[in-house]
């Protein structure tokens, strides 16, 4: 039973031995020649501490012809890419910005907008005004977590609150009702 | 110091050759200075001196000859071929439909194309006699390369690169009237017909 064992182990122990070295080759490709580390960009210079090691090329020089071979060196340009081949490529017309035919102008203030999108105009003078809508609850409030658990009405210069207006917290802005906010 | 001219109206009888964008360009502290001195005026380039050329007066049976009005912004920080690509697409349109693309495109170099634009038309309607705002098309929008900076791009493990800081200039001349119709693409019909033309017009040299 015992001699069964030994047999494979001296094959074993080879065939362990050539895949560490494929590992290692295959977490550092290039490092063979004592050439610089491959992952540095191409104008970088090195510090000193990247100085090539001239001990790896004795131990790893039979490995050499099957590395050049393999499918792991580095693709590089052949050939200088000429302007004319550059300009065909960058002014290809796919590359080139389309023209937008979905412009029109906003019937309530005359900017221009997109069909699908709200006028941008229109859209900053109601935030504006939400904004200062929001100082004066801020102000009536006093702090954060006070929010009341009723419903908010703002009215504005001359408006008086109605029935319908009757449990509900009334925001007070001094100024004439803007067109676009539309009284219930 | 200089205070050559105190006074507003008798220096623009003075210098009534003196076009006055140059005051509006100049960067000095005093526009009224009439001495060209490179530290308080800008250098002016190819572009710029392209709007003081004046014409003789035309005849009476001359057709109207439309107003040129040639502006440019220098030294904008963004890539010279990523701006080409919004001079390439308001070459040839009218200045509304310009505005139009412009206000809705996500580009960097959108925003001051714009402003360019928006600038080169208050000039056309204000000093060039143009009369309708509208009545404007783009004939020329080119890009320029500015003035590029070397700088260090600082990378891992001690390793460092050369980073290039660019920027561009925009040029733009606006023409009066409408835009001109675009004109139709070559098709292989056209090219045929071309080539066949250029076969019937051989000669034979050097006989008789």
């Amino acid at each position: 039973a015992l001699l069964g064992v030994f047999l494979p182990l001296p094959r074993l122990r080879g065939l362990l031995q050539r895949c560490w070295g494929r590992l290692e080759r295959g977490l550092f490709p290039g490092f063979t020649g004592g050439q610089s580390p491959p992952w540095g960009p191409a104008l970088a210079v090195q510090a000193p501490t990247f100085l090539p090691e001239p001990i790896s090329d004795s131990r790893e020089n039979d490995e050499a012809p099957s590395l050049f071979d393999s499918i792991l060196w580095m693709a590089a340009p052949k050939k200088r890419r000429t302007i004319e081949v550059n300009r065909c490529r960058r002014r290809n017309v796919n590359k080139l910005i389309k023209v937008k035919r979905n412009i029109d102008i906003c019937p309530e203030c005359g900017n221009l907008k997109q069909k699908h999108v709200l006028c941008g105009y229109c859209y900053a003078k109601v935030k504006a005004e939400t904004r200062l809508i929001r100082i004066e609850i801020g102000k009536k409030e006093g702090g954060p977590f006070n929010a009341p658990t009723v419903e908010t009405v703002v009215l504005y210069d001359g408006e008086k609150p109605t029935e319908k207006d009757e449990g509900k917290r009334i925001i007070e802005r001094a100024r004439k009702r803007p067109s676009w906010f539309v009284q219930n | 110091l200089r205070r050559f001219l105190a006074g507003g109206a008798w220096a623009c009888g003075l210098l009534g050759w003196w076009r006055p964008e140059r005051w509006l360009t100049s960067s000095s502290l005093f526009p009224l200075s009439c001495v060209h001195t490179s530290a308080s005026l800008e250098k002016f380039g190819k572009w710029e001196k392209k709007n003081w050329i004046v014409y003789p007066p035309q005849l009476p049976g001359e057709p109207r000859r439309p107003a040129e009005i040639y502006h440019c912004r220098r030294e904008i920080k963004y890539s010279k071929d990523k701006m080409w690509y919004l001079a390439k697409l308001i070459k040839g349109m009218s200045i509304d439909q310009a505005l139009a693309q412009l206000e809705f495109n996500d580009k960097k170099g959108a925003k001051v194309i714009k402003e360019v634009l928006l600038e080169a038309q208050e000039m056309a309607v204000r000093n060039h006699n143009v009369e309708f705002k509208s009545n404007l098309h783009i004939a020329e929008s080119l890009t320029g390369r500015g003035r590029y900076v070397k700088r260090i791009r600082y990378h891992a493990k001690g390793m460092f690169g050369i980073m290039k800081i660019s920027r561009c200039h925009y040029f733009v001349k606006l023409v009066e009237g409408p835009p001109p119709p675009p004109e139709p693409p070559r098709t292989g019909f056209d090219q045929a017909k071309e080539y066949v033309q250029q076969l019937r017009s051989r000669t034979l040299v050097n006989t008789l």
